[in-house]
């Protein structure tokens, strides 16, 4: 079972919740889909033991051929490439490895070269935890490739956490499109409530069940909880905004660690979207 | 000679554009007739890389002077394997800067005025 | 006319809140709302919107011939976003980038790059100035070519109107939508705050922004949750000699008044009131300056 922790707004809790789900329940592969910025390390502080780059296949051209690259050029929807009378310019960080220049430019004379975009981390944690985390070059665009190479990993009939990035855009999407179920977390303020309308929006267009955590309970209003009740959108847990748990946070200590009794909590989380499946 | 100046409008009444890749338009001004024309600058549009395309663009109109604001990294890159002077740093009107050219009052870039687009692998 | 991107690497640390009051005091100005996967400076700022626009994002491959079943399309996607069944290929928008691969290669002619409807953008007037914002369609992609859409109209407006300053809400984390707001900006505000998750995306943000080489500030927000790490950016903004304008005190109160609509400058029993109000008084200096 693939369980996706997602959420509109950034920083209310995603990897919070996350990691203490995984830390409660103790045996699944908990994969750090936020390659951009994977914070999820700081909590469930893995033993790494094997790093793997990612990379795709980008064009280099043979100029001293004296070929004409124009129509390479032409063909590049992403402005990757400058093909002057004199001259060919490539641009590595426009071109997303197609391989379209190489199909249509001059036989031979368009190779391919593996070019790094990121990494994927492997490593384990206790209690049982098979952990993942994919990371972004800074610079690089790639996110999607990066994202992709953790896909290649998942056990899907193992129980599979997977912590996103936050949004609502490509790669919040490409985080849960495999998913059982997403948890969505939220704080109870005006923008918790206005991105979380966002997020159920994308996940009710991809057909995905859903619940939601409240983070923070008691920073901001009731609105998010008035308007989860009046949809019928579940409440898996309030968390309460306590400035502990905040500091707790601040030193990657898990929920968990700071209440023993978020364990029994998380793990009657995991039986409710469990329930909730087989409906 | 043909001059490519990055402008807000049509016309030579118009502000020089600061940007260079994404500027509304192009006015490309013969010195030898001392006429001139516009055209849209499609480049604007594009997802990335819009100085790259603009940069091809303004060589194939046959342009050997650019006169904008601002040219990024690669635009610049471009326009100097085209062997294309920039003058860049140049605000007001367009008929202005096209005199100040003439009378020799505009100074030659050397280098890119923003910042890097991107880092990877780019120099 | 200098531009502005605040941002922050991690969400959640504060970016908009200091943005919108940022708006609140400025002048001569226009904002932009660059968070287009999650827009909140509207929340604040209460915009009436102007003109709208629609979005047209990348391409979509599509099938709009007879698919003849010959696989060539999928065995050249990169990107996975083919796969086939009974009744002929199937294109996964979610994984489609719209380059055109299968289009080219297709024996039957059967496929097409179409315009990809993926949002729209608004030019809006608040109490403070126009702001420029923009929704994107959910799950869609481009997000980093409708922020450049956006600035686009923002720096014509900017241009039009003759104005000083530009404040951009950038988005949160550090690819293509951050690297689209921090495009050909003069300065970037990096708001960060004392957690180990925070300062992690901080310095990677600011790797990000060094690569643009453009001015960096920086802020600490909630500075107080966690003094040790607070000295730890103090340490790191001194070794990199980036300018450190304001830290402030962690106020529980921030979110009522945002739920109140009220801004934090307006609130004289906030402490974070007067931190703002000061950074706001460092760093317009340089703002309207030359």
């Amino acid at each position: 079972m693939i369980i996706s922790v997602a959420s509109g707004k950034g920083g209310t809790g995603k990897t919070t919740v996350a990691t203490a789900l995984a830390l409660s329940v103790g045996y699944c592969q908990f994969m750090d889909y936020d390659v951009e910025a994977p914070n999820s390390s700081f909590f469930l502080k893995p033993y790494i033991k094997h790093i793997q780059k990612v990379t795709i296949k980008q064009p280099y051209f043979l100029t001293e051929t004296g070929e004409d690259f124009s129509k390479c050029a032409e063909f590049c929807n992403y402005n990757a490439l400058a093909v002057l009378k004199d001259d060919v310019i490539f641009f590595p960080e426009l071109c997303h490895g197609c391989g379209g220049c190489m199909l249509v430019g001059p036989e031979g004379a368009v190779r391919e070269k593996d070019v790094e975009v990121g990494e994927v981390k492997k490593g384990v944690t206790s209690p049982n935890i098979d952990y993942y985390m994919g990371d972004l070059k800074p610079g690089s665009m790639r996110t999607v490739s990066v994202q992709s190479a953790l896909d290649k990993a998942i056990i899907p009939w193992e129980l599979v956490i997977i912590d996103c990035p936050p949004g609502t855009s490509c790669p919040m999407v490409f985080s849960v499109k495999d998913c059982d179920y997403c948890i969505l977390v939220t704080e109870p303020t005006p923008y918790g409530l206005n991105d979380l309308k966002l997020s159920i929006d994308v996940l009710e267009k991809m057909g995905k069940p859903f619940g939601v955590v409240i983070n923070r309970d008691g920073i901001g209003d009731d609105e998010v909880e008035k308007y989860c009740i009046k949809n019928g959108v579940k409440i898996l847990a309030k968390i309460p905004n306590d400035k502990e748990i905040a500091k707790y946070y601040s030193i990657g200590e898990s929920l968990v660690e700071y209440d023993k009794n978020w364990k029994q909590k998380f793990e009657n989380i995991l039986e409710e979207i469990e329930k909730d499946l087989v409906v | 000679m043909k001059v490519a100046i990055s402008s807000s409008g049509t016309t030579l009444q118009s502000n020089v554009d600061p940007r260079f890749g994404r500027c509304p338009y192009f006015i490309f001004y013969d010195t030898d007739s001392d006429t001139f024309e516009h055209i849209d600058n499609q480049a604007r549009q594009a997802m990335g890389g819009a100085g790259i395309q603009t940069g091809q663009l303004i060589e194939k109109y046959g342009a050997k002077v650019v006169i904008t604001g601002n040219v990024g990294p690669n635009a610049f890159r471009v326009l100097s394997s085209a062997s294309i002077k920039v003058y860049s740093g140049v605000s007001g009107k367009v008929n202005d800067a096209i005199k100040k050219l003439k009378e020799g009052k505009l100074t030659e870039t050397s280098a890119p005025d923003v910042g890097s687009h991107f880092g990877m692998g780019q120099k | 006319m200098k531009q502005m991107t605040i941002i922050s690497g991690k969400g959640g640390t504060g970016k908009t809140t200091v943005a919108s009051n940022f708006i609140k005091l400025a002048n001569d100005h226009i904002a932009v709302d660059c968070d287009v996967d999650a827009a909140n400076l509207h929340i604040l700022l209460e915009p009436k919107i102007i003109k709208e626009e629609e979005f047209t994002g990348g391409a979509i491959a599509t099938v709009t011939g007879e698919c003849i079943n010959c696989g060539k399309c999928e065995e050249a996607c990169r990107f996975k976003a083919i796969s086939d069944s009974e009744t002929g290929i199937k294109i996964n928008p979610i994984r489609c980038e719209g380059c055109g691969v299968c289009v080219y290669l297709c024996p039957a002619n059967a496929l097409e790059l179409k315009p990809d409807r993926q949002g729209s953008s608004y030019v809006s007037e608040t109490k403070f100035c126009i702001l420029v914002h923009a929704r994107l369609n959910p799950g869609a992609e481009n997000s980093g070519l409708l922020i450049t859409r956006i600035r686009n109209t923002a720096e014509d407006i900017a241009n039009d109107k003759d104005l000083k300053l530009i404040i951009i809400d950038g988005a949160p984390g550090i690819g293509c939508p951050v690297i689209s707001s921090l495009n050909g900006v003069d300065a970037t505000l990096i708001v960060t705050e004392p957690t180990l998750s925070a300062i992690s995306d901080f310095k990677k943000v600011y790797e990000v922004a060094k690569i643009f080489d453009i001015k960096v500030f920086v802020c600490v927000n909630k500075f107080d949750l966690n003094l040790e790490n607070t000295k730890e950016i103090e340490d790191f903004c001194k070794s990199n000699n980036i300018k450190l304008i304001g830290k402030i005190l962690y106020d529980d109160k921030v979110s009522i008044y945002l739920s109140q609509k009220k801004f934090i400058v307006d609130c004289s029993e906030s402490e974070a009131a007067i931190e703002i109000k000061n950074m706001w008084e460092n760093i317009k200096g340089y703002l309207y300056g030359r």
